[in-house]
């Protein structure tokens, strides 16, 4: 294996645990803060034989059901873009982790190339993102100075990433340099901007599911065709 | 320079953080401002070219005072996650046209949402804020009060609709001449018999029933039972759109206009279906839909499931229906409080369970009718003008004669942490027992008659 200089050690190494040990406590943070509201109770009795916890089991899973979805069955496409950004992301957070622990496990060529190719889907589709952003007016009302900047910086990092995975400093330590010290500032930023959605997540979508599930509305009854 | 708030907004402000559970922070923290909501609504599809209208820039409306206060984010760097608090009248005023005018509760974007935000559950919250400094439309106050006070927006109080069921029952005698015709309410195990209603109809599922109860099945059950043409309206069920009078819409006169113009969606999902009777479960509903229908100059009427049912109805069979019990019948309450609304409201919950109800505006009063009349059970506020609740307790767990009459606390300050009153320490300091319970105010009706019922039994197993 190449030998790599300190600097690269440093940042894929001390500088990520310290980054990830900033993002773990204020994310407690962040959890505890949230844990101290309270939670409101469904002031109305349960329809029927309404399962509140399977309401919001299926709530959880919603996201892996695009059927389950209206926005998502009306836009596929915009939820294959969404499907292969958030893959990209899961696999280049994982490779933040494998790179300097275990690089055997994604030194295939064939890892490699698998994993470019997510990142360069993801980046397209990350580009159509923006591009939508910039362009839909419902959007544009909408986006603050955060939503841009969370987009562009992920654009950046899933392109580093491709430059990343071949994971070959004896060719230069720039690309490696670059999407880790990215990777760290991700860390220290995630949890003050939009990107945090998902510590948000199971806990929204478990409140809402439970809520419908007591109510019988979860699991969805889907709407019908009217020839049926 | 700091920017001077009005009173309205600071009152907001220092509500906001009370008016917050964890459902709506999660609400109003999870967006994405992805979009995928923004075609879900009606008043989009209807006003494409206004994106104030879309389900996030509304729900933004309410998120940025959120973030200039309590978000982590807004608070240091507002401008970043687009946060800015409330100062003006003007801009609570523009608040009410979002939060009342431009939605409608019908929770249909929160389907469409990949994040789970509630947007009908904070809408409601704004709705909320803004009436506890009275910027709400007039028309929404007048229902709300009826809705507060006697249980139904329509101002229908139950012994009136019985009272109309009743001369329904009797007319029906009359036109068939026969007096054994009943209309049973809440009888289990009565018989249905139908007859076929031959026109098309189709169903409109209402937001409140269907999409926020989840009663999809059950009207269709009955409608297949008394219809030969049953149509179904795309899209059904929880996807179904809002008729556009929900979310008290009816109520709000000033926004009739844009109502109508948001009812397109609906009017081209009826006129669709060909059908020529559209069919629902929910009053409001029926009001919305027959006003659009108006409106676009649909040929359709619009019916009640209940009615199109009763217009159906036969019966070969004669059932004698046994009068029923009610749970208090044959007690007596006395309900002492001095704010005549309260009597009124609390009276109204006894007499509805069958017993009689005396009540009285003071200490004195009160004593002068208990010792008229005695009654089973007394239910007693706090705060009465001259002598207060606490002496009137003292005084008749004092009297050999009232010693044992069952005595539930109704108050704002019942609580044991009062600050106001602190009437477990006088209990103490008397050597009183606890009365045989305490009710907080507002009053929760089931928790108040489950308290009521068991001071009685009790009552009734110390005397017997």
């Amino acid at each position: 294996m190449h030998p790599i200089s300190p600097q690269l050690a440093f940042v894929q190494d001390q500088l990520q645990i310290a980054a990830l040990t900033f993002m773990a406590a204020v994310y407690a943070l962040k959890i505890r803060w949230i844990l101290k509201f309270p939670a409101g109770r469904d002031r109305q009795a349960p329809t029927g034989d309404a399962d509140p916890a399977r309401g919001a089991r299926y709530s959880l899973a919603a996201i892996a059901m695009p059927w389950a979805m209206p926005g998502a069955r009306r836009h596929p496409l915009f939820y294959l873009q969404f499907v292969v950004f958030h893959l990209a992301v899961a696999a280049s957070i994982a490779m933040s982790f494998l790179i300097p622990y275990a690089p055997q496990a994604i030194a295939h060529p064939v890892a490699v190339r698998a994993l470019q190719l997510l990142f360069a889907a993801a980046l397209a589709a990350g580009l159509l993102r923006l591009l939508r952003r910039l362009r839909n007016p419902y959007l544009r009302a909408i986006s603050t100075p955060d939503d841009y900047f969370s987009l562009a910086l992920l654009l950046v990092w899933l392109a580093l990433s491709i430059l990343a995975a071949p994971n070959r400093p004896e060719q230069g330590e720039g690309p490696l340099l670059a999407y880790f010290l990215l990777t760290a500032f991700f860390l220290v930023y995630v949890p003050f901007s939009k990107i945090s959605h998902y510590i948000y997540y199971p806990f929204a979508r478990w409140y809402l599911g439970r809520t419908l599930g007591h109510r019988g509305v979860y699991p969805l009854k889907r709407s019908r065709p009217a020839q049926a | 320079m700091q920017q001077v708030r009005s009173w309205k907004a600071q009152k907001v402000i220092e509500r906001l953080s009370q008016k917050i559970n964890r459902q709506i922070l999660l609400s109003l923290e999870a967006c994405v401002h992805c979009g995928l909501c923004t075609d879900q609504c009606h008043y989009v599809l209807a006003n494409p070219d206004d994106v104030t209208y879309a389900p996030a820039y509304k729900a933004d409306q309410i998120r940025k005072f959120f973030k200039a206060h309590l978000d982590w984010t807004g608070r240091a760097f507002p401008w970043w996650v687009g946060a800015r608090s409330l100062y003006t009248d003007q801009e609570l005023e523009d608040l009410k046209d979002t939060v009342f005018g431009k939605c409608t509760n019908c929770r249909r974007c929160s389907l469409a949402c990949p994040m789970g935000v509630d947007m009908a559950t904070f809408n409601r919250m704004a709705r909320g804020l803004l009436s506890w400094v009275g910027v709400m439309p007039e028309g929404v106050a007048v229902v709300a009060k009826d809705q507060w006070e006697i249980g139904n927006q329509m101002g229908v109080l139950k012994e009136d609709y019985l009272e109309t069921l009743k001369w329904m029952e009797e007319e029906l005698q009359e036109e068939y001449h026969d007096p054994a015709i009943r209309i049973p309410v809440d009888q289990p195990d009565c018989n249905v018999v139908y007859a076929i209603n031959p026109e098309p109809v189709t169903y409109h599922d209402s937001c409140n029933n269907a999409r926020s109860c989840g009663m999809f099945e059950e009207p269709r059950e009955l409608l297949r039972l008394v219809c030969l043409d049953f149509r179904e309206m795309y899209p059904n069920r929880a996807e179904n759109y809002c008729c556009t009078g929900g979310g008290g819409a009816m109520s709000m006169s000033e926004y009739a206009p844009r109502r109508l113009k948001s009812a397109r969606v609906k009017a081209e999902q009826l006129r669709a279906t060909g059908a020529k009777i559209v069919v629902t479960s929910c009053h409001n509903c029926v009001d919305g839909l027959f006003d659009l229908i108006r409106h676009y100059k649909l040929d359709m009427q619009v019916k009640l499931l209940v009615s199109l049912v009763a217009n159906a109805l036969v019966a070969p069979v004669r059932v004698p229906v046994p009068a029923a019990r009610r749970p208090l019948e044959g007690r007596t309450i006395l309900v002492i409080d001095d704010e005549p609304d309260v009597r009124l409201y609390l009276s109204k919950i006894f007499a509805e369970q069958g017993c009689e109800v005396m009540d009285a505006p003071d200490a004195n009063q009160a004593m002068r009718a208990i010792k008229s009349r005695k009654p089973d059970l007394i239910t007693l506020d706090l705060v009465l003008p001259r002598k207060t609740g606490e002496k009137l307790y003292w005084e008749l767990r004092r009297d050999p004669l009232y010693r044992d009459l069952p005595v539930v606390v109704v108050s704002g300050y019942a609580s044991i942490e009062s600050p106001r009153i602190d009437f477990h320490g006088f209990l103490r300091e008397k050597g009183l027992p606890d009365p045989e319970g305490f009710i907080e105010k507002p009053v929760d009706v089931e928790k108040l008659l489950e308290t009521v019922r068991c001071a009685l039994q009790d009552s009734r197993r110390a005397q017997g």
